[in-house]
């Protein structure tokens, strides 16, 4: 296994790391896995206000838009924008159930691999614990403040859609801080998160459209 | 036999009368071009919520119109989340997808969906003929073998509705609500022979 991260490790050295950022060694990463699987572990719910950032290439400016993340466990995920409109997503099995404005609609999601590996990946990435080598080519790279994991889809299905993302832990108590996205024309999203609360009440309520 | 003449005078007139200029009165050319200022800022980021219901199917997403300069347009279309779902763009007559998720990727849609978003963009157009009611001023121009209509109201000059024909047919449908100047606060694009409604919010500034 570790061989194997190796292989990887050596594979990405040739590629561009910015100044601040180093590469982790073996046993680093072990340690980071080991933190942010024990962290996973104990999160039952998670509340956070986020802020997303859309990043293209043309554009004067990012596309800035906010609003609240919901989780609990075992998969029920509700992403809600608030600003500068209201909408919403909750991941309920096999369902999408999306409120755009006041108009409902649900998607089932049960036949579409794509959409069950998308939603894996939002309920995996918002817990932090996604090292799925099987999956994806993981890098792992370290800051003064914060751990990073950067994920190269295997899939080609996906990675037609998203060349990379990276995820950003605090390397104090391994909660993901920002989510980025990078498309094949790598123009990107990027999601911060503040305001985090670790299991506290999250009615289930909050998962009904 | 005069009953025949008259019935099928009746049918040829009924079907090749446009809705459009009913009840308006034509009157001379005033002016030799019609603008459409809406996307014509090429300082400006023009961002809308955008909801899209097409046979009873609910799409919600983000859309973005960039002018890049003169008679160039990038109008991209994405997800909430911020994923692309497509990418067009526009540079006088000629048309590039960049993307499009290859989902939708279908002639018949990528085809509808560059004729809509080339009459929102279009900037000028020519006018050929021109008429009038008491608040409105409506020109007509010929584009792709097909004619635009251009509403304008008389009190404020903006451009409140774009009708897009054949000869005798009513096509797509642009409703502008706007408040500021040169900017569409609201945009509706209805299709008269397909069931696909395109609407759009603009973005309010933080």
């Amino acid at each position: 296994m570790y061989k194997y991260i190796f292989i990887l490790l050596i594979t990405f050295l040739s590629v561009n790391v910015t100044a601040q950022e180093t590469i982790m060694n073996a046993s680093e990463i072990a340690a980071f896995k080991k933190q942010v699987s024990a962290a996973s572990i104990s999160t039952n719910t998670i509340k956070s206000d986020f802020v997303q950032f859309k990043h293209l290439d043309f554009l004067s400016d990012e596309i800035k838009t906010s609003g609240k993340l919901f989780f609990k466990t075992p998969g029920l995920v509700k992403w809600e924008y608030t600003n500068p409109y209201q909408y919403s997503v909750i991941f309920k099995g096999d369902q999408l159930l999306i409120n755009d404005g006041g108009t409902k609609s649900n998607v089932d999601i049960g036949n579409s691999k794509m959409f069950k590996n998308l939603n894996q990946l939002i309920v995996n990435s918002v817990k932090g614990n996604m090292f799925d080598d099987a999956e994806f080519n993981i890098k792992y790279l370290k800051t003064p403040k914060a751990n990073k994991a950067i994920f190269v889809p295997k899939d080609k299905k996906i990675a037609a859609y998203i060349a990379s993302f990276e995820l950003l832990f605090d390397k104090k108590d391994a909660a993901v801080l920002e989510v980025k996205m990078i498309e094949p024309s790598a123009d990107y999203t990027r999601i911060v998160f503040s305001n985090r609360i670790l299991n506290g009440t999250v009615n289930d309520a909050v998962f009904k459209n | 036999m005069q009953f025949l003449k008259i019935s099928l005078f009746l049918f040829l007139f009924s079907s090749c009368s446009l809705k459009t200029t009913e009840g308006l009165r034509t009157t001379l050319v005033s002016k030799t071009q019609v603008e459409n200022l809406y996307f014509s800022d090429h300082a400006q980021d023009y961002i809308y919520k955008a909801k899209i219901d097409i046979y009873g199917r609910y799409f919600g997403g983000i859309l973005i119109i960039k002018k890049l300069k003169k008679n160039t347009h990038r109008v991209v279309f994405t997800t909430e989340f911020g994923s692309k779902v497509f990418d067009f763009l526009y540079e006088g007559d000629t048309f590039t997808k960049n993307f499009i998720v290859p989902d939708i990727d279908k002639k018949f849609i990528v085809n509808t969906l560059q004729k809509d978003f080339k009459i929102l963009i279009s900037e000028t157009a020519q006018v050929k003929e021109q008429f009038e009611l008491e608040e409105i001023d409506v020109y007509k121009s010929e584009a792709d073998k097909r004619f635009n209509f251009y509403f304008f109201n008389k009190e404020n000059q903006r451009l409140e509705k774009i009708v897009n024909t054949s000869k005798s047919k009513e096509k797509v449908t642009i409703l502008f609500t706007s408040k500021t100047e040169n900017i569409a606060e609201k945009i509706a694009i209805n299709h008269n022979n397909i069931k696909l409604s395109i609407d759009l919010d603009y973005f309010k500034k933080e």
